[in-house]
Protein backbone atom coordinates (compact mmCIF):
# COMPACT_ATOMS: atom_id res chain seq x y z
CA UNK A 1 0.00 0.00 0.00
CA UNK A 2 1.33 2.95 -0.95
CA UNK A 3 1.57 5.24 2.32
CA UNK A 4 2.75 8.70 1.70
CA UNK A 5 3.67 10.56 -1.42
CA UNK A 6 5.92 13.90 -1.83
CA UNK A 7 6.40 16.72 -4.04
CA UNK A 8 9.23 18.99 -3.54
CA UNK A 9 10.35 22.01 -5.33
CA UNK A 10 14.11 22.64 -6.46
CA UNK A 11 15.03 24.34 -3.24
CA UNK A 12 13.80 21.48 -1.55
CA UNK A 13 10.70 23.56 0.28
CA UNK A 14 7.72 21.06 0.25
CA UNK A 15 4.73 21.82 -2.13
CA UNK A 16 2.55 18.53 -1.50
CA UNK A 17 2.72 15.88 1.08
CA UNK A 18 -0.18 13.70 1.48
CA UNK A 19 -0.59 10.32 3.50
CA UNK A 20 -3.08 7.46 3.35
CA UNK A 21 -2.55 5.54 6.46
CA UNK A 22 -4.88 6.25 9.25
CA UNK A 23 -2.24 6.00 11.48
CA UNK A 24 -0.70 8.79 13.43
CA UNK A 25 2.54 9.11 12.09
CA UNK A 26 3.41 12.10 9.91
CA UNK A 27 6.01 13.11 11.21
CA UNK A 28 7.81 9.93 10.72
CA UNK A 29 6.78 10.51 6.93
CA UNK A 30 7.97 13.60 7.00
CA UNK A 31 11.16 12.28 8.25
CA UNK A 32 11.52 9.64 5.59
CA UNK A 33 11.21 12.10 2.98
CA UNK A 34 13.54 14.12 4.02
CA UNK A 35 16.09 11.00 4.72
CA UNK A 36 15.03 11.00 0.59
CA UNK A 37 16.28 14.39 -0.87
CA UNK A 38 19.75 13.81 0.60
CA UNK A 39 19.52 10.07 -1.24
CA UNK A 40 18.42 12.01 -4.65
CA UNK A 41 20.93 14.57 -4.52
CA UNK A 42 23.27 12.38 -3.86
CA UNK A 43 22.33 10.51 -7.25
CA UNK A 44 22.26 13.48 -9.35
CA UNK A 45 25.59 14.78 -8.24
CA UNK A 46 27.28 11.70 -8.63
CA UNK A 47 25.81 9.36 -11.59
CA UNK A 48 27.24 5.98 -12.12
CA UNK A 49 28.99 5.38 -15.35
CA UNK A 50 26.30 3.60 -17.14
CA UNK A 51 25.51 6.25 -19.40
CA UNK A 52 21.46 5.27 -19.85
CA UNK A 53 20.40 6.22 -16.78
CA UNK A 54 22.13 9.56 -16.84
CA UNK A 55 19.15 11.62 -17.49
CA UNK A 56 16.26 9.82 -16.47
CA UNK A 57 13.50 11.34 -14.91
CA UNK A 58 12.72 7.75 -13.17
CA UNK A 59 15.46 7.30 -10.27
CA UNK A 60 13.84 3.85 -8.81
CA UNK A 61 14.29 2.55 -5.87
CA UNK A 62 15.91 5.27 -3.76
CA UNK A 63 16.32 3.36 -0.15
CA UNK A 64 14.57 0.75 1.63
CA UNK A 65 14.23 1.04 5.46
CA UNK A 66 12.49 -1.48 7.73
CA UNK A 67 8.88 -1.26 6.70
CA UNK A 68 9.02 0.74 3.51
CA UNK A 69 10.39 1.22 0.40
CA UNK A 70 10.67 4.87 -0.92
CA UNK A 71 10.80 5.58 -4.51
CA UNK A 72 12.10 8.62 -6.57
CA UNK A 73 11.38 10.47 -9.33
CA UNK A 74 12.95 13.94 -10.89
CA UNK A 75 11.67 16.08 -13.02
CA UNK A 76 13.37 18.26 -15.90
CA UNK A 77 12.13 21.42 -13.51
CA UNK A 78 14.11 19.76 -10.50
CA UNK A 79 10.85 19.18 -8.88
CA UNK A 80 11.30 15.66 -6.94
CA UNK A 81 8.29 13.34 -6.93
CA UNK A 82 8.77 10.73 -3.51
CA UNK A 83 6.67 7.85 -2.77
CA UNK A 84 6.98 5.83 -0.01
CA UNK A 85 5.22 2.35 0.15
CA UNK A 86 4.96 -0.72 2.16
CA UNK A 87 3.81 -3.08 -0.69
CA UNK A 88 5.93 -6.04 -0.46
CA UNK A 89 6.31 -6.88 -4.49
CA UNK A 90 5.54 -3.60 -6.31
CA UNK A 91 7.00 -3.48 -9.88
CA UNK A 92 9.04 -1.52 -11.52
CA UNK A 93 6.59 -0.97 -14.79
CA UNK A 94 3.94 -0.19 -11.93
CA UNK A 95 5.84 2.83 -9.85
CA UNK A 96 6.72 3.99 -13.01
CA UNK A 97 3.44 4.15 -14.26
CA UNK A 98 2.31 5.86 -11.33
CA UNK A 99 4.51 8.63 -11.55
CA UNK A 100 4.23 9.42 -15.12
CA UNK A 101 0.10 9.71 -13.94
CA UNK A 102 1.49 12.00 -10.64
CA UNK A 103 3.42 14.33 -13.38
CA UNK A 104 0.63 14.98 -15.73
CA UNK A 105 -1.42 15.79 -12.63
CA UNK A 106 1.25 17.90 -11.28
CA UNK A 107 1.41 19.72 -14.48
CA UNK A 108 -2.27 20.50 -15.02
CA UNK A 109 -2.22 21.91 -11.05
CA UNK A 110 1.03 23.76 -11.83
CA UNK A 111 -0.82 25.58 -15.17
CA UNK A 112 -3.80 26.88 -12.68
CA UNK A 113 -3.19 30.61 -12.93
CA UNK A 114 -3.55 31.30 -9.25
CA UNK A 115 -1.35 28.78 -8.68
CA UNK A 116 2.13 30.85 -7.15
CA UNK A 117 4.81 29.04 -7.85
CA UNK A 118 7.02 28.02 -4.76
CA UNK A 119 4.45 27.99 -2.63
CA UNK A 120 2.26 24.53 -1.25
CA UNK A 121 -0.66 22.75 -3.96
CA UNK A 122 -3.56 23.61 -2.90
CA UNK A 123 -6.00 22.40 -5.18
CA UNK A 124 -8.46 20.25 -4.50
CA UNK A 125 -8.68 18.80 -7.80
CA UNK A 126 -5.67 17.38 -7.53
CA UNK A 127 -5.77 16.05 -4.43
CA UNK A 128 -8.40 13.68 -5.59
CA UNK A 129 -6.99 12.95 -9.02
CA UNK A 130 -3.88 11.81 -6.65
CA UNK A 131 -6.07 9.88 -4.23
CA UNK A 132 -7.40 8.00 -7.65
CA UNK A 133 -4.21 7.44 -9.12
CA UNK A 134 -3.12 6.10 -5.13
CA UNK A 135 -6.09 3.67 -5.36
CA UNK A 136 -5.44 2.23 -8.61
CA UNK A 137 -2.02 1.86 -7.77
CA UNK A 138 -0.92 -1.84 -7.87
CA UNK A 139 -4.55 -2.97 -8.67
CA UNK A 140 -3.48 -3.95 -12.50
CA UNK A 141 -1.03 -6.63 -10.53
CA UNK A 142 -3.56 -8.33 -8.25
CA UNK A 143 -4.40 -11.01 -10.97
CA UNK B 1 -6.65 15.62 -25.18
CA UNK B 2 -7.32 19.09 -23.60
CA UNK B 3 -9.76 21.65 -24.71
CA UNK B 4 -8.80 23.60 -28.10
CA UNK B 5 -8.84 27.41 -29.01
CA UNK B 6 -8.44 28.77 -32.28
CA UNK B 7 -5.07 30.23 -33.27
CA UNK B 8 -6.65 33.67 -34.11
CA UNK B 9 -7.82 34.07 -30.33
CA UNK B 10 -5.01 33.86 -28.82
CA UNK B 11 -3.82 36.65 -31.45
CA UNK B 12 -6.46 39.12 -30.58
CA UNK B 13 -5.65 37.96 -27.18
CA UNK B 14 -1.98 39.07 -27.29
CA UNK B 15 -2.59 42.51 -29.20
CA UNK B 16 -5.56 43.37 -26.79
CA UNK B 17 -3.25 43.37 -23.71
CA UNK B 18 -0.65 45.06 -25.02
CA UNK B 19 -3.03 47.69 -25.97
CA UNK B 20 -4.70 47.73 -22.94
CA UNK B 21 -1.35 47.90 -20.94
CA UNK B 22 0.14 50.81 -22.81
CA UNK B 23 -2.94 53.10 -23.45
CA UNK B 24 -5.09 52.12 -20.48
CA UNK B 25 -3.32 51.09 -16.87
CA UNK B 26 0.20 52.60 -17.59
CA UNK B 27 -0.82 54.66 -20.29
CA UNK B 28 1.89 57.64 -18.77
CA UNK B 29 4.82 55.38 -17.69
CA UNK B 30 5.55 52.50 -20.73
CA UNK B 31 8.52 51.17 -19.19
CA UNK B 32 6.01 49.92 -16.33
CA UNK B 33 3.69 48.47 -18.59
CA UNK B 34 6.72 47.12 -20.22
CA UNK B 35 7.81 44.91 -17.02
CA UNK B 36 4.05 43.68 -16.01
CA UNK B 37 3.74 42.25 -19.84
CA UNK B 38 7.33 40.44 -19.57
CA UNK B 39 5.76 39.26 -15.97
CA UNK B 40 2.86 37.75 -17.36
CA UNK B 41 5.00 36.03 -19.98
CA UNK B 42 7.66 34.82 -17.60
CA UNK B 43 4.84 33.49 -15.48
CA UNK B 44 3.64 31.68 -18.90
CA UNK B 45 6.72 30.32 -19.69
CA UNK B 46 7.37 29.05 -16.07
CA UNK B 47 4.15 27.01 -16.27
CA UNK B 48 4.34 25.90 -20.72
CA UNK B 49 8.03 24.67 -19.78
CA UNK B 50 6.34 22.32 -16.89
CA UNK B 51 4.07 20.69 -19.82
CA UNK B 52 6.47 20.44 -22.38
CA UNK B 53 8.98 18.68 -20.70
CA UNK B 54 7.10 16.49 -19.11
CA UNK B 55 8.00 13.06 -21.34
CA UNK B 56 11.47 13.93 -21.77
CA UNK B 57 14.83 12.79 -19.99
CA UNK B 58 16.54 15.65 -18.08
CA UNK B 59 18.91 17.85 -19.80
CA UNK B 60 22.54 17.63 -19.47
CA UNK B 61 23.99 21.35 -20.03
CA UNK B 62 22.54 24.68 -20.90
CA UNK B 63 22.72 24.22 -24.90
CA UNK B 64 20.54 21.26 -24.64
CA UNK B 65 17.90 23.77 -22.53
CA UNK B 66 18.54 26.18 -25.32
CA UNK B 67 18.12 23.48 -28.42
CA UNK B 68 15.45 22.56 -26.48
CA UNK B 69 13.89 25.87 -26.44
CA UNK B 70 13.87 26.46 -30.45
CA UNK B 71 13.27 22.88 -31.03
CA UNK B 72 10.61 21.32 -29.23
CA UNK B 73 9.19 24.67 -27.25
CA UNK B 74 9.21 26.90 -30.04
CA UNK B 75 7.16 24.70 -32.30
CA UNK B 76 4.76 23.62 -29.51
CA UNK B 77 3.99 27.49 -29.13
CA UNK B 78 4.17 28.82 -32.94
CA UNK B 79 4.27 25.80 -35.24
CA UNK B 80 7.82 26.09 -36.14
CA UNK B 81 11.22 26.23 -34.87
CA UNK B 82 13.99 28.90 -34.60
CA UNK B 83 15.50 29.18 -37.75
CA UNK B 84 19.00 30.21 -36.72
CA UNK B 85 21.00 30.03 -33.33
CA UNK B 86 24.08 31.65 -32.44
CA UNK B 87 26.17 31.78 -29.60
CA UNK B 88 29.56 32.74 -28.14
CA UNK B 89 30.07 29.84 -25.59
CA UNK B 90 30.18 32.47 -23.35
CA UNK B 91 27.24 32.33 -21.84
CA UNK B 92 24.89 34.38 -24.49
CA UNK B 93 22.81 32.95 -27.34
CA UNK B 94 21.15 34.26 -30.10
CA UNK B 95 17.66 32.78 -31.48
CA UNK B 96 16.96 34.20 -34.92
CA UNK B 97 12.97 33.91 -36.42
CA UNK B 98 12.52 34.53 -39.86
CA UNK B 99 9.14 35.01 -39.52
CA UNK B 100 7.65 35.74 -36.24
CA UNK B 101 4.11 34.87 -35.95
CA UNK B 102 2.80 37.30 -33.48
CA UNK B 103 4.75 39.94 -36.18
CA UNK B 104 3.13 38.69 -39.44
CA UNK B 105 0.17 40.41 -39.48
CA UNK B 106 1.53 43.85 -37.95
CA UNK B 107 0.92 46.78 -40.38
CA UNK B 108 2.58 50.14 -39.23
CA UNK B 109 0.86 53.31 -40.74
CA UNK B 110 3.40 54.69 -43.26
CA UNK B 111 2.19 58.48 -43.25
CA UNK B 112 3.27 60.49 -40.46
CA UNK B 113 0.61 61.41 -38.20
CA UNK B 114 1.24 65.05 -37.28
CA UNK B 115 2.04 67.09 -40.25
CA UNK B 116 3.64 69.61 -38.44
CA UNK B 117 6.79 68.07 -37.85
CA UNK B 118 9.42 68.75 -39.25
CA UNK B 119 11.04 66.03 -40.69
CA UNK B 120 14.24 65.73 -43.00
CA UNK B 121 14.15 61.66 -43.46
CA UNK B 122 10.37 61.10 -42.51
CA UNK B 123 11.47 57.20 -43.48
CA UNK B 124 13.41 57.29 -40.91
CA UNK B 125 11.51 58.66 -37.93
CA UNK B 126 8.11 56.24 -39.70
CA UNK B 127 11.00 53.39 -39.23
CA UNK B 128 11.09 54.52 -35.52
CA UNK B 129 8.35 54.70 -34.78
CA UNK B 130 7.42 50.81 -36.43
CA UNK B 131 10.09 49.77 -33.75
CA UNK B 132 8.79 51.61 -31.25
CA UNK B 133 5.30 50.11 -31.68
CA UNK B 134 6.76 46.50 -32.37
CA UNK B 135 8.55 46.53 -28.97
CA UNK B 136 5.97 46.45 -27.26
CA UNK B 137 4.44 43.40 -28.72
CA UNK B 138 7.50 41.18 -27.69
CA UNK B 139 7.84 41.96 -24.60
CA UNK B 140 5.60 39.03 -24.38
CA UNK B 141 7.67 36.80 -26.04
CA UNK B 142 11.04 37.91 -24.33
CA UNK B 143 9.17 37.06 -21.14
CA UNK B 144 8.09 33.39 -22.31
CA UNK B 145 11.86 32.51 -22.95
CA UNK B 146 13.04 33.90 -19.47
CA UNK B 147 10.17 32.10 -17.40
CA UNK B 148 10.99 28.94 -19.45
CA UNK B 149 14.87 28.80 -19.22
CA UNK B 150 14.89 29.75 -15.35
CA UNK B 151 12.08 26.78 -14.55
CA UNK B 152 15.15 24.99 -16.22
CA UNK B 153 17.20 25.87 -13.89
CA UNK B 154 19.28 28.70 -15.87
CA UNK B 155 18.60 32.48 -14.50
CA UNK B 156 19.28 34.67 -18.09
CA UNK B 157 18.06 37.95 -19.14
CA UNK B 158 16.35 38.02 -22.64
CA UNK B 159 16.25 41.04 -25.30
CA UNK B 160 15.32 41.57 -28.64
CA UNK B 161 16.47 42.95 -31.39
CA UNK B 162 14.32 43.77 -34.54
CA UNK B 163 16.58 45.77 -37.17
CA UNK B 164 14.62 43.81 -40.06
CA UNK B 165 10.90 42.81 -39.40
CA UNK B 166 8.88 40.25 -39.70
CA UNK B 167 12.23 38.37 -38.53
CA UNK B 168 13.37 38.86 -34.74
CA UNK B 169 16.34 37.61 -33.00
CA UNK B 170 16.04 37.21 -29.01
CA UNK B 171 19.51 37.64 -27.09
CA UNK B 172 19.62 35.33 -24.51
CA UNK B 173 22.17 36.16 -21.90
CA UNK B 174 22.63 33.51 -19.30
CA UNK B 175 23.46 34.86 -15.64
CA UNK B 176 26.90 33.62 -14.50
Amino acid sequence: MIVCIAVVGHQNNPLYLQSFTEADDALKLHHIVHCSLDVIDERVNNPKKTGSTLNETYLGLLYPTENYKVYGYLTNTKVKFILVTTHLDVRDADVRNFFRRFHSAYVDAVSNPFHVPGKKITSQTFAERVSTIVKSFGLSSAV
Amino acid sequence: MGREVSESCVDNLMIEMVSAYCNRFYSTKPELAARRIEAIGYQVGHQLSERYTMERPRFSDHLEAIKFICKDFWAELFKKQIDNLKTNHRGTFVLQDNRFQWLTRMSIDPSPANADLSQDSSGETAENRAVQITSMHLYFPCGIIRGALSNLGIPCAVSVDTSNLPACSFVVRIKA
